[in-house]
């Protein structure tokens, strides 16, 4: 067993250094230059060549890899090129947990939303209320989230004046505040798990459903709600958990548009200016946190199976 | 030889130098004094609101000295000032001192500046002779080099006459120095606190500290930048808001949303889609004049196929004008004839539509220059494009049907705007489109941007008699001289089809109508000193 788990977190090193080498490599191939876009238009070749050497950027690639690597361990993540912003206080202390706030208050509505209408779609197999839920869960899938956060933008916040157009105010500093400032947001970024999380439930349930110990719990006569909430519910929770371990990436991809869209600070706003802008440090900076906490989440969903299913338990 | 006058001469065009010319009297002594008194007004203002202005382009640096975008100038000016600035009456630009309590001009090279008494920068240093003359040493030799050290080049000599006088000794006469020296768009007359450059180091630029009617307060990536008012400004009464926040944004249209639902009060830039929008909306200003700016087509004279100059005048007279208007710049742009812009009303004629002089689309012209080309069979072209500029990719698409009209196939290669910089720069392209912006002054707008070895002529045209028009008319202070000499540099570039001209652009921006006493200037400036919110 510590065997195993060491193994883990060997395996998990591998994952992050092949990861940050792949994209300080990948940053570095790709065309463009930020002494360049930092000058803007009008600049001398002498102002480049000196901001070049200032920033350490005329150092050969493996110096630069193996400079920032030896800093990043140490918690130095360095400064941007041009803004000059202390990337350890930018990345992880504001814009992290932007994104984080974003990406589990859009889960948890989703959940919220998309257990309870699968549910009630596999009960009501085949009527006019699955063909309904059907209808949405394939138009929330389709629906490009950024048209979406517009549209709900303009009817919401603007023809109504219901919601804050854009914004972000942290949950911990103002709980309702940032809640309110999270609903517009969050509906755009869950839409598509809404409709994920609707199809995954009603499809498990329907052939739990139809499971002997489902018969034999009705011919106990146990009552209905019992039978599906109880029983036959719980059954959804592995491949739930499992699903979502595996769309953090698509959640995480959607927090790009959201945050662009309502013009929240977080990790993807940063990364996209800092590809953009070639700030590569910054760049680097966002793809490690992402990837720690993809692997760490999938790592938590490996672990979470014996909870959810106590037949993993016993069967060691 | 007719002497000059060029006391009188510089004085004439620095009061009234894009009007018409309406010479002030008794400016015309060569002495510029500062409307208001020197000392700090002992009744200080009472400071009340906070106004929020979504800023919508990228933010590199609150380095006055190392910025290279507008959207940053906009910040920054509020911060610091120049030793000139800036003023428009609705009719002419004008330069006017600001640090500055004078500006006597010795002889054609040697100008002398007389500070205000007793202004002090954000940190309580005082901003003396010395600040200015280490502010401008910063820009012309510092390390790392400053990328507007050129615009300080013939500064030969900086001598600090008194702790508030300060004489500055140009190599040649320069007729640039009033853009140079302002604190806006010219960025080296920018002055700077050298206690705090020397306490900050390379990170002067995210602890801006200045001496004007905004302190910076602090700036959150992606975030918002935030100001608070100065209530020590150097003129009285100003400023009149309490506090000022940028909020950084990346979608132009959130932004607009924002603005009608009261959420913000202003916009620093409003793209030209939206200003339909904006116009129908009853609680906003719009603000916006065609600027000193031109677009066009970039052709690479350096290689195969555009080393042909018939193949260049083909295209400078294929581009049909009116309908890029109509359809690029939503109609809100006009015709260019030649890259000098209307606001430079010194230099622009504004009958240039009838005087036969520049580029405009004559199809069978462009038809029988093309007869001559070498290449007669179909030209396969590179055209560079991406999402960036004021109107992305909309040129290229509006742009490429022309070109099919005679026989160019445009190859459309869409890059992002990093790639597209490179590739620009190394001239690594047939065609790109591209906008000169903000120029103030018919030396900005030609000279660096086409000279023959240039590092901004990236479509490499050379010609020897353009640079020498352009390095005559640096040095020629009487305005009349000057713009002959400039128009006959645009005229051989136009001839030449170094580049295909498009359009002068109006730059927008907008405000909510709660917000009075904002003074609009063609610079794409958002200086908020005046600015009050109700």
């Amino acid at each position: 067993m510590l065997f195993k788990a060491l193994g883990k977190i060997a395996q998990t090193f591998v994952v992050l250094f092949v990861v940050s080498v792949a994209s300080f490599g990948l940053l570095k191939l790709a065309p463009g230059d930020p002494i360049q876009i930092m000058l803007g238009s009008e600049f001398s070749q002498a102002s480049y060549d000196s901001l070049r050497a200032e920033l350490g950027l005329d150092q050969p690639f493996l110096v630069q890899y193996a400079n920032w690597a030896i800093q990043f361990v140490q918690g130095n993540w360095g400064t941007s090129y041009v803004a000059r912003a202390e990337i350890f206080t930018y990345a992880f202390k504001e814009a992290l947990p932007v994104t984080l706030t974003l990406a589990s208050f859009s889960l948890v509505f989703a959940i919220l939303v998309g257990v309870p209408l699968g549910v009630l779609s596999a009960i009501k197999k085949d009527t006019i209320f699955d063909a309904g839920s059907a209808v949405l869960a394939l138009t929330g899938t389709a629906f490009p989230s950024f048209l979406l956060g517009i549209l709900l933008i303009w009817f919401f916040a603007v023809k109504l004046q219901l919601f804050p157009v854009m914004g972000y105010v942290s949950p911990w500093e103002n709980f309702w505040l940032g809640i309110y400032h999270m609903i517009l947001p969050g509906l755009t970024l869950s839409t598509y798990f809404i409709a994920m999380i609707t199809r995954l439930t009603r499809a498990t349930l329907i052939e739990v459903l139809e499971q002997p110990y489902i018969a034999a719990a009705r011919a106990r006569g146990e009552p209905n709600w019992r039978v599906v909430w109880v029983h036959g519910v719980r059954n959804i929770a592995m491949p739930l958990v499992t699903i979502l371990g595996l769309q953090l990436g698509v959640l995480l991809q959607g927090t790009v548009l959201t945050e662009t869209v309502f013009n929240l600070p977080g990790v993807g706003q940063m990364l996209t200016s800092a590809v953009l802008g070639r700030e590569y440090l910054v760049v680097q900076a966002g793809v490690m946190m992402t990837a720690v906490l993809f692997i760490g989440v999938n790592l938590l969903v490996d672990l979470s199976y014996p909870f959810l299913d106590p037949r993993l338990r016993t069967s060691k | 030889m007719k002497p000059i006058d060029h006391k009188k001469v510089l004085a004439e065009r620095l009061s009234a130098r894009f009007g018409r010319r309406t010479v002030l009297k008794g400016l015309g002594a060569g002495l510029l004094t500062a409307a208001t008194t020197g000392a700090p007004s002992l009744v200080r203002a009472q400071q009340s609101g906070h106004i929020k202005i979504a800023s919508i382009k990228v933010i590199d640096t609150l380095d006055p000295h190392f910025t290279g975008f507008l959207s940053s100038i906009q910040i920054i000016n509020n911060i610091h000032n120049g030793l000139l600035k800036i003023a428009y009456d609705g009719k002419n630009v004008t330069f006017e001192p600001d640090l500055a309590e004078s500006w006597d001009i010795e002889d054609d090279k040697v100008h002398v500046f007389k500070l205000r008494d007793g202004v002090k920068f954000h940190d309580g240093t005082p901003c003396d002779a010395e600040a200015v003359k280490f502010s401008l040493l910063r820009v012309k030799e510092g390390e790392p080099k400053s990328p507007h050290a050129w615009k300080l080049a013939l500064l030969e000599n900086i001598e600090i006459v008194d702790p508030l006088t300060v004489k500055l000794t140009f190599s040649q006469p320069y007729a640039f120095l009033p853009v140079a020296l302002n604190g806006s768009t010219g960025r080296a007359g920018t002055i700077v606190s050298p206690a705090a450059v020397q306490k900050y180091g390379a990170d002067y630029g995210r602890n801006p500290v200045g001496t004007g009617p905004f302190k910076f307060v602090s700036w959150k990536e992606n975030d918002a930048i935030e100001l608070e008012a100065n209530p020590d400004y150097f003129e009285p009464g100003l400023p009149k808001l309490e506090r000022a926040t940028f909020v950084l944004m990346n979608e132009a249209s959130t932004a607009l949303a924002a603005l009608f639902s009261g959420q913000i009060d202003g916009m620093t830039d409003c793209p030209m889609q939206l200003v339909d929008q904006v116009e129908a909306f009853p609680n906003a200003n719009l603000y916006g004049e065609i600027e000193g700016n031109y677009t066009f087509v970039g052709m690479n004279c350096k290689r195969s196929p555009f080393d042909d100059i018939n193949l260049r005048r083909a295209v400078a007279w294929a581009l049909d004008r009116d309908t890029l208007v109509k359809q690029a710049y939503f109609g809100r742009a006009q015709k260019a004839y030649t890259p000098i812009s209307p606001p430079m009303t010194e230099f622009f004629d504004p009958d240039i539509a009838t005087s036969g002089r520049g580029q405009w689309f004559d199809l069978e012209k462009a038809k029988s220059f093309r007869a001559k080309a070498a290449n007669q069979g179909e030209i396969e072209a590179v055209y560079l494009m991406a999402e960036r500029g004021p109107v992305g990719t909309r040129v290229a698409q509006t742009v490429a049907p022309m070109l099919a009209e005679i026989g160019i196939k445009a190859k459309l290669e869409l890059v992002e705007p990093a790639t597209w910089v490179k590739r620009r720069n190394a001239s690594d392209f047939d065609l790109y489109d591209f906008e000169w912006v903000a120029d103030l002054d018919p030396d900005e707008t030609l000279y660096p941007e086409f000279k023959s070895d240039g590092a901004w002529n990236f479509g490499g045209w050379v010609n020897t008699d353009f640079d020498d028009l352009c390095a005559q008319a640096q040095v020629e202070l009487d305005p009349a001289a000057r713009s002959i000499l400039y128009n006959k540099a645009e005229d051989l570039l136009m001839d030449e089809a170094g580049i295909a001209i498009m359009a002068h652009m109006p730059i927008y921006k907008v405000f909510s109508t709660k917000v009075q006493g904002f003074q609009y200037i063609p610079a794409d400036l958002v200086n908020l000193h005046t600015v009050s919110i109700g």
